[in-house]
Formats: structure tokens, sequence, C-alpha cells
């Protein structure tokens, strides 16, 4: 059971700042060999650090999902792949890919699957698809123009400002989707883009 | 030296064409290097930071083809951040400006802008071929470019590219003078094309041999595409999702009937499977076929379409395709040379019994005695199959395996799967190519080391104990060219054991191992052909210089040998030593 708690941990492997978590990662794994070598060491003498899988714990904790999304760039599918098969495996499952979508002055929502769109683009001109609202794409693009802001909360449970990370980024973390009033944003000091260039 | 007037030698070695061998005989005398750097059309760049467009251009000045790569591999898996490098402008300038005349462009992983297109479109008046493969920075505002102003365009060839489908008319732009097109592959585009226009201009290309279509081309649109264009050799198709109605399909199959030049078929981004069929009757003839996309179609309809593919060289597939279907090509494509199946689970949700295993792969290697690429993701293998994959397959010049999860070991054995990767290094004599993974120690690496005599690439995930394991390979394969390393134990001692050796590479890369700061400081001191570059996203981890910690891991370092000293054009985040 302990076994079992610290392997989800461990297999979150993350781009940390190096020197912190790199230190954290290498307690980590060395806990995860650890894990793996068997008391017994019957089959010790065939691997030369002795590190060797007892293949029913291994196989417990890698089987945690958690293990299975945690790697940046894991399984070694390039990117295009990765995207243009997404479409797949979103249309075939309920829910995945599927974020709720709400609109000021709506009252019912919506529900999008994120995976169908390539690109920010896309999901502009699919919001504005689904609103039959022809502002929303402006408003991704060209925010200070538009009556509308497009804004996520993401991961962590916060509110974000679509289109700041790349798109694989954004794909995600986005858990729901919001497009709100601009004059409802003012408190939030949003800079109109283009100051900074 | 010379016997004969350099004409005469300069006509021999027009039949060198191997970048290799023309390196090599340009190194045999300097009469010899001047006859060769004058008379070369075709050169290739690996990397591009190893070399400045002016060096290039005051070498070669009649080039007429160029090929330029720009990111690591790994930039394929998200592991290098955009605007990380690998511009094509300077270099397009630096041609335009030297008057070169180029013919043909052919780039990987390199960033790509509308200006630079446009510039190239209007450079180079023998412009006839672009080739970009999984390059980005792009619209199709850039594509319109090269088809109102190439005039002698007969290549134009899209692969995995992410381009901003602006969905204007660029296919409309092909001037109606243009009947030169040879090639035209546009799968990548997202957005909607202009099916009028595609029509016109394949109807005026007669000598059109390939067409890649996007998914937005409709079934009955192929079947004209089809009817105009029964010459064509390689054919990808867009996206079918409903079933046909019995007209349409009727069509198609009229028109696919014809089409007996077909040899290469890809596409089918999602195909209901009942299309399919109208294919059958092209299937004796191919000899490539790509349904890797095709992530809808069932194992059993994918039998049935391979089953009639006698002729087939080139298959991938996804793993979708299960052991059976596997046993399947093994039984019937007895000329396979390249097979790769991929994942159809990318995101490792599903339990998917149906996948392939080692079973596959051993059904693979003893039914297609021809084999000698591969690329397979599998769940699992054990060290018995790898043995006997060897023992089938002695000839593989690249060989790939991904078992998905990081340090699975053999599922039967649960040892490391040293014995099954030390039995293919060992077998295959031409091997050029490896990526291992599943449960590894620094053994395999001695194995890989000792009988890898021709490995030039070699890829190491989640793999070793020691820095021996780096070690044994830098040690031994001497004719290593790219070295990439990410989440495994290698460190300092490993990184400077040997630091000239690395200028005998193009690159290596390390990420999420065990260097330092230190350690790539020190590599870098002694190395002024040598470009270290450390890459760090992490904006808040930007400390100043003398609050460094060299004993801080590094997270990316990627270093190449190049010619010219430091670059430029590097991001805030890259650090180069």
């Amino acid at each position: 059971m302990e076994k079992e708690g610290l392997g989800l941990e461990i297999t979150e492997l993350r781009l940390g700042l190096p020197g912190r978590d790199v230190a954290e990662k290498m307690i980590k794994k060395r806990a995860f060999t650890e894990m793996n070598m068997t008391s017994s060491g019957s089959n010790s003498d065939q691997c030369e650090s002795g590190v060797v899988s007892s293949g029913g714990d291994a196989e417990k904790v890698n089987d945690s999902p958690a293990a299975k999304t945690q790697v940046v760039g894991w399984p070694p599918v390039c990117s295009y792949r990765k995207k243009n098969s997404c479409k797949e495996a979103s249309t075939t499952k309920v829910g995945l890919g599927y974020v709720k979508v709400s609109m000021d002055g709506v009252p019912y929502l919506r529900k999008m699957d994120l995976g169908s769109s390539q690109g920010y683009d896309d999901l502009a001109f699919s919001l504005d698809k689904l609103f039959g609202f022809r502002g929303i794409g402006v408003a991704l693009k060209d925010g200070d123009n538009c009556e509308y802001v497009t804004i996520y909360e993401d991961k962590d449970g916060d509110w974000m400002l679509a289109g700041d990370v790349p798109w694989g980024m954004f794909l995600e973390s986005c858990k729901r989707l919001r497009i709100m009033k601009r004059s409802d944003a003012t408190g939030f000091g949003l800079q109109p883009r283009g100051v900074d260039e | 030296m010379n016997y004969f007037p350099d004409e005469v030698i300069e006509h021999v070695f027009d039949f060198v064409v191997s970048h290799r061998d023309r390196n090599s005989i340009s190194l045999v005398c300097k009469s010899w290097h001047k006859i060769e750097r004058l008379s070369r059309k075709e050169v290739f760049i690996g990397n591009c930071y190893a070399i400045n467009p002016e060096r290039l251009i005051g070498r070669f000045p009649c080039l007429k083809s160029l090929t330029l790569k720009g990111k690591p591999h790994f930039a394929d898996f998200n592991l290098v951040p955009h605007e990380w490098g690998g511009f094509v402008l300077p270099w397009i300038e630096a041609l335009a400006r030297s008057r070169v005349g180029l013919e043909e462009l052919r780039l990987k992983r390199m960033v790509v802008t509308d200006e630079s297109l446009e510039l190239l479109s209007r450079s180079f008046a023998n412009f006839k071929s672009l080739v970009l493969v999984s390059c980005e920075g792009f619209t199709t505002d850039g594509l319109a470019s090269i088809a109102a102003n190439c005039r002698q365009l007969r290549e134009l060839d899209l692969q995995e590219n992410e381009i901003d489908d602006h969905r204007g008319q660029w296919l409309n732009c092909f001037p109606d003078s243009c009947t030169t097109l040879i090639s035209l592959n546009f799968a990548c585009l997202k957005g909607e094309t202009n099916v009028a226009a595609l029509e016109r201009l394949v109807a005026r290309s007669p000598n059109l041999k390939s067409l890649k279509l996007n998914r937005a081309v409709p079934l009955d649109a192929l079947a004209r595409l089809m009817s105009c264009a029964p010459q064509l050799v390689d054919l990808g198709v867009g996206s079918y999702e409903n079933e046909p109605d019995p007209e349409s399909f009727a069509k198609l199959m009229t028109a696919i009937e014809k089409c007996m030049s077909l040899r290469s078929l890809s596409g089918f981004l999602e195909v209901a499977p009942l299309c399919l069929p109208a294919f059958y009757p092209i299937c004796q003839n191919l000899i490539s076929l790509n349904l890797s996309y095709a992530a809808e179609i069932q194992g059993n309809h994918l039998i049935k379409l391979i089953q009639l593919c006698k002729r087939l060289q080139r298959l991938w597939i996804l793993d979708s395709i299960g052991d059976k279907g596997l046993a399947v090509v093994a039984a019937t494509c007895k000329e396979l040379q390249e097979l790769r199946v991929f994942p159809s689970d990318v995101h490792g949700e599903e339990d998917n019994n149906a996948a392939v295993t080692e079973v596959g792969l051993v059904a693979i290697s003893a039914g297609c005695p021809k084999l000698h690429s591969i690329l397979y993701f599998c769940k699992q293998m054990t060290n018995a199959a790898l043995i006997a994959v060897a023992k089938n397959c002695p000839n593989f010049i690249r060989f790939r395996l991904c078992i998905l999860e990081p340090h699975k070991p053999d599922h039967i054995t649960s040892q490391s799967l040293d014995e099954g990767f030390g039995a293919i290094v060992q077998a295959c004599k031409g091997l050029r190519r490896l990526s291992v993974s599943g449960l590894l120690t620094d053994q395999v690496f001695l194995y890989i080391g000792m009988y890898a005599e021709q490995l030039e690439m070699l890829s190491i995930a989640f793999a070793g104990d020691t820095d021996k394991g780096m070690l044994y390979v830098l040690n031994g394969c001497k004719k290593m060219r790219k070295l990439e390393i990410r989440d495994s134990p290698f460190g300092n001692a490993a990184l400077l054991a040997d630091v000239g050796r690395y200028e005998t590479m193009r690159s290596l890369w390390m990420s999420s191992c065990e260097v330092t700061l230190g350690g790539c400081k020190r590599l870098a001191q002694n190395s002024p052909r040598l470009n270290v570059e450390i890459i760090n996203e992490n904006e808040n981890n930007r400390m100043e210089q003398n609050e460094e910690d060299e004993r801080e891991k590094v997270d990316k370092l990627y270093l190449y040998r190049t010619v010219v000293g430091t670059r430029k054009d590097a991001p805030p985040y890259v650090r180069i030593l």
C-alpha cells in the first residue's frame, strides 16, 4: 500500500528548476529503484548494478494512470502526429477533450471539444460558430478592440487569459472556458496587446 | 597529379553523387577540392548552425539544391521550446544577395516565415522544388507567394508542418500558365480547400505524379481528381468519416481502377471502413501504404486491405492492427523493407488489449526477410523475442523500439532488456540507427559500444545506471554522429571524458540527466569549435552570474560542432557557454 502511494509521486516526472526539483527527482528516482529491488536478489547477478524489477510490484505501480500522462515528450510520438490522432480519441470518448463554455449574457452553457481545434485561430472560429457571435474570434486575437475577453480555468483552478501559452500547453491545462464582457474584467488590469511591443 | 583536364575530372565527379563521397574527394588535393566545389550542385547541411550562409556560398557558388536541418530531433517531442532557433530567412537572404541559382530547397525542423517564402519566390527564377518537413512559422499566405511567383515550380511538398491556415485562396494563386507540377502535398493544411481551384490545377498538370490532399477534400472531389490524373503514382487522400452513398462510391471505384500507376497510398485521417474497398483493385500494385492516421479503422478492415498488398515494401500502421494483423502482414508482404507501428492510444488512457506485443514483432521478423527498418511502439517486450528477431533479421539498418512505459522490464522474466538489445546489435552488423527503451542497465551500453560499429544515431531514454553506460557508447561507437539522451543518470564524468570526440559528431543532446552547469562550462572552455547550449525555459531561474551554483543540474544540454562560433539569434533562455 505504502509502495503504491510512493509510486504515484515518483513517476510524476516533470521539468522543474534545476538544482531544486532535480534533487527531489534524484531521491524519487533512487527510491523507485530501491522499490524495484527484490529482497531475494535471486536475479541480481544478472545485472551489474543489482537493479532488478520484482515484476509484480513494478507492474502495480506503473499501471497507475498518473504515471502514464506526466512525462513531457513521452511516448516519443511527434507532436504533429499527437495532434492529429487526438481528434479521434476525443470523439470516441465522451467527456474527454470536451470543456464547458460559458458566455456572459447567454443563459445556458455549451460544451465543446478542444481537441478538435488545431490552434487558437481554429478555437476562435469554433467559438464564433458555437455562439453565433462573430466577436469572440476577434477577442482571442486582438483583445483590446473587442467587447469580450476569452478566459479559461486551468488545472490549478486559476482563471487565465486565453492565448498566452503555446496551444499544446493550453490544451493540457484548460478545464473550462468563459467568454466574459471586457467591462467586467476591468478590475484585472488587462493590458491591451501591443503595449509591450 | 592530374593527368586529365579539369573538365574531364569534373565529368567523372558528376557520377559521384552522395554527399559523403563528394566530401571525401574534396579532401584529396587542392585541385580536386576546387573542381569539386565549383561543380557541386547539391549541398546537405545537417545542422544549420554548423556553418553560415556566407561560407556556404563562398565554397559552393554554383549550388542548385540546398538541404537544411534546424532544431534537434527531440524538438519533435516538445522538448525544445519555441523560438529556440533554426530560422531560414538569413539563408534565403544571403542566397538571394549572392544571386545563387537556387532551384531546390529542402528544410527540416526550421522556422519559416511568410516573409522568407515571399523572398524565396521572388529571388530565384528557376526555382523548382520546395520541401518543408516539420517546419513552422508560416501561413497559407506564404504558400500563395510560392504558387504565384515560382513559374517553374515542380514540387511543393509540405510534410507535417504547423501551418496557420488563413483559409485563403492560395490554390487559386497558381497561374493558368502553371503546368509543370509533378508533386503537390498539402496534407497538413487544416483549413478548407478551394476544390474547384484544385481540380483546375490538377487538370492542367499532366506531369503530376504525387498528390496528397488534406482532410477537407471530399470524396466526390477525390473521384474527380483521380479521373483527371490517372497517371498518379503517389496519392494521399482526405478524410471520409461518413459512409459514401452508392453513387459516389461507384464513381470513386471507377476512377481508382484507372490509376494503374498508383504505387503509394496515404492519408485516411478519418475513414469510414466502407470506403476502403474502393481501393482494393490497386492494392496489388502498392509498394507503400500509410494508414497511420486512420485511427477509426478496426484491425479486421486493415487486414482485409493488407492481404491484397503483396508487393508492399513500406507499411506505416497503427497498433490497432494487433499481433493478429501483423501475422497477416508477415504472411502476405514478403517484400516488406520498412515497417512503422505507431501507438493509437497516445495518451495511455486505454487498456488496449488489441495492441501489438512482442509476438507481432517476432512474426514480422520471421516472415519478412527483406526487412531493414523498423519503428515499433508496444506495451511489452521480452529478451527472448528480441533474440529471435535478431536471429531472423540480421539486416537491420534502423531499429527503433519504444516500449511505452519507461523502465519496463521483460514482462515474463522481469529482467532488464540488456540481453535482447545486445543480441540485436551483435547480429545486425550494419545497424546505423538505434532507439532503446524498457528497463536497461549499463550492460546494454557495453554491448552497444562493443558491437554497434556502424551506429550513427542512438536515442536513449530512461536507461542506464552510471556514467559507464555513456562512456561505453562514446568509446565504442566510432561512427556515432547524433547522440540524444533523456532522463538517464549520466553526468559530468561521462560528458567530459573525451571532449575532442564531440567534434567528430554532429551533436549531443542530454536532458534531465546528471550533468551540471560546472561540467558544461568546463566542456565549453576548451572547445572553441563546439557550441554548448544550455536551455532553461524557467524564467524565474535566471539568476545573476555570480549567484550561480555550478553544482546545479542542467535541464537541457545541446552541443554541436560548428565552424562559425556562437550563434547570434538565440532566445534569452538559451545560454551558449
